[in-house]
C-alpha cells in the first residue's frame, strides 16, 4: 500500500518538474523558479522514498507517523499557497480595474478638448 | 440642478437600443458605460446622441457604474440618475428621480419595485431576506434592496462610493447611506423582467451575502 502510494507520489513529482520544465522552455518561468521548482520536487521526491527522514520533526512535534507529519505539512504548504495567491489575484484584478477604468475616462478628457 | 444619466451596459445590444430611444427624449445628458460587451452593444450605442465610454474588459456592473459616474461629476453634473440597459425599467418612472433631486432634500433616491408584482418567487424572497438582514445588521431599510434604478446628488456620491465591482454596488450603498446616516428616500418604480438568466444569479447573490457580513466586519 505505501509503495503504491511512493510510487504515485514519485510519479506526480516527475510529471510537475516537466511541466515546470515546459513552462520555463516557454519562457513563463525565469531561471531561478524553475531551479526552485525543480529542488522542491526533488525533496519531495526524497522524503517519499526515504520518508524516517521525517522521523526526528514527526517526533519533535509529537505525530505519531511520518505519514501524518506530511499530511499536515502539505496542507499548511498548500493552504499557505493558496492565500498568497488570493492576494496576488486581487492585486491584479485592482490593477486591471484601474486600467481599464482610467482608460475608459480618459475618452471623456479627449472629447472636452475637442 | 444638472442631472446626468448613468447607464452601464454589458452584452445588451438587443434591447439597450429601446431604452435610449425613449431617454434620448428627456433630454437629459446620457453617460452609457459599454462594460467589455462582446456583443454589438457597443456600435449600437454609438448611432445615439450620448456619451459613451468603453471597459476594454468587462469589470462589472460597481466598476461601470464608478466610470460613468466620474465622467458625470467631472462633467459638471450636480446629481446623477443610474438605471439598467436591459429595458426592465420605465423611463417614465426617472420624472419622480428628477423631482426628487429638484427638492434638495435627499442625499439618495432609492427606486423600489412593488416586489410582490411581477418579481419571480425566489427573487422576491431573496430580496426580502436581504433587505431585513441589512436592517437588522446596519440599521436601514430599503424595501428593494438590489433596484438598480437609483439617484443621487454629487455630495451623496463623495459620501458612499463603493468598492464593489460587482452586483454587490446596490448594496453596499445602501449600507453606506446608513452607516453616515445620509438623508434618503424610496420612489416606486415598475420593472418587467425579460429574462431570468441575466443579473444577480444564486452564487452572486451568496458573493453579496459573504459582502453583507465581511463589510459588518470591516467597514
Amino acid at each position: 500500500m505505501i509503495i503504491g502510494l511512493q510510487v504515485t507520489a514519485i510519479i506526480f513529482a516527475l510529471v510537475m518538474i516537466y511541466f515546470a520544465y515546459l513552462h520555463y522552455s516557454r519562457g513563463e518561468l525565469g531561471a531561478l523558479e524553475i531551479l526552485s521548482w525543480v529542488i522542491i520536487w526533488m525533496v519531495t521526491i526524497v522524503i517519499v522514498v526515504f520518508p524516517e527522514l521525517l522521523s526526528v520533526f514527526a517526533k519533535t512535534f509529537a505525530i505519531s507517523r511520518v505519514f501524518d507529519l506530511m499530511v499536515i505539512g502539505g496542507f499548511i504548504v498548500v493552504i499557505s499557497m493558496v492565500y498568497v495567491s488570493y492576494v496576488r489575484t486581487k492585486k491584479l484584478e485592482k490593477k486591471i480595474e484601474e486600467y481599464v477604468r482610467t482608460e475608459a475616462l480618459n475618452t471623456v478628457e479627449k472629447n472636452k478638448k475637442k | 440642478m444638472k442631472i446626468t444619466i448613468v447607464v452601464p451596459a454589458h452584452n445588451e445590444e438587443k434591447r439597450i437600443s429601446i431604452v435610449l430611444k425613449d431617454l434620448v427624449k428627456v433630454g437629459l445628458p446620457i453617460i452609457v458605460v459599454d462594460d467589455g460587451s462582446s456583443d454589438n452593444t457597443y456600435e449600437v450605442v454609438k448611432s445615439f446622441p450620448v456619451n459613451l465610454l468603453s471597459h476594454r474588459i468587462n469589470l462589472g456592473k460597481g466598476a461601470a457604474l464608478k466610470t460613468g459616474c466620474v465622467a458625470a461629476f467631472s462633467q459638471g453634473a450636480d446629481a446623477v440618475v443610474i438605471m439598467d440597459s436591459d429595458g426592465q425599467h420605465k423611463v417614465e418612472d426617472l420624472a419622480k428621480f428628477v423631482y426628487k433631486l429638484n427638492e434638495n432634500n435627499y442625499d439618495m433616491i432609492f427606486g423600489s419595485r412593488n416586489l410582490s408584482y411581477g418579481v419571480p418567487f425566489v427573487r422576491f424572497i431573496g430580496n426580502k431576506f436581504a433587505s431585513v438582514l441589512v436592517s437588522f445588521l446596519f440599521g436601514i431599510y430599503v424595501s428593494d434592496l438590489i433596484c438598480g434604478f437609483r439617484a443621487f446628488t454629487k455630495k451623496g456620491y463623495e459620501k458612499i462610493k463603493w468598492q464593489s465591482s460587482g452586483y454587490g454596488v446596490e448594496t453596499e450603498m445602501v449600507i453606506n447611506v446608513g452607516k453616515l446616516k445620509l438623508k434618503y428616500c424610496e420612489v416606486p418604480v415598475e420593472t418587467v423582467y425579460y429574462d431570468n438568466f441575466k443579473g444577480v444569479t444564486i452564487l452572486d447573490a451568496f458573493g453579496i451575502l459573504f459582502s453583507v457580513l465581511k463589510w459588518r466586519l470591516y467597514k
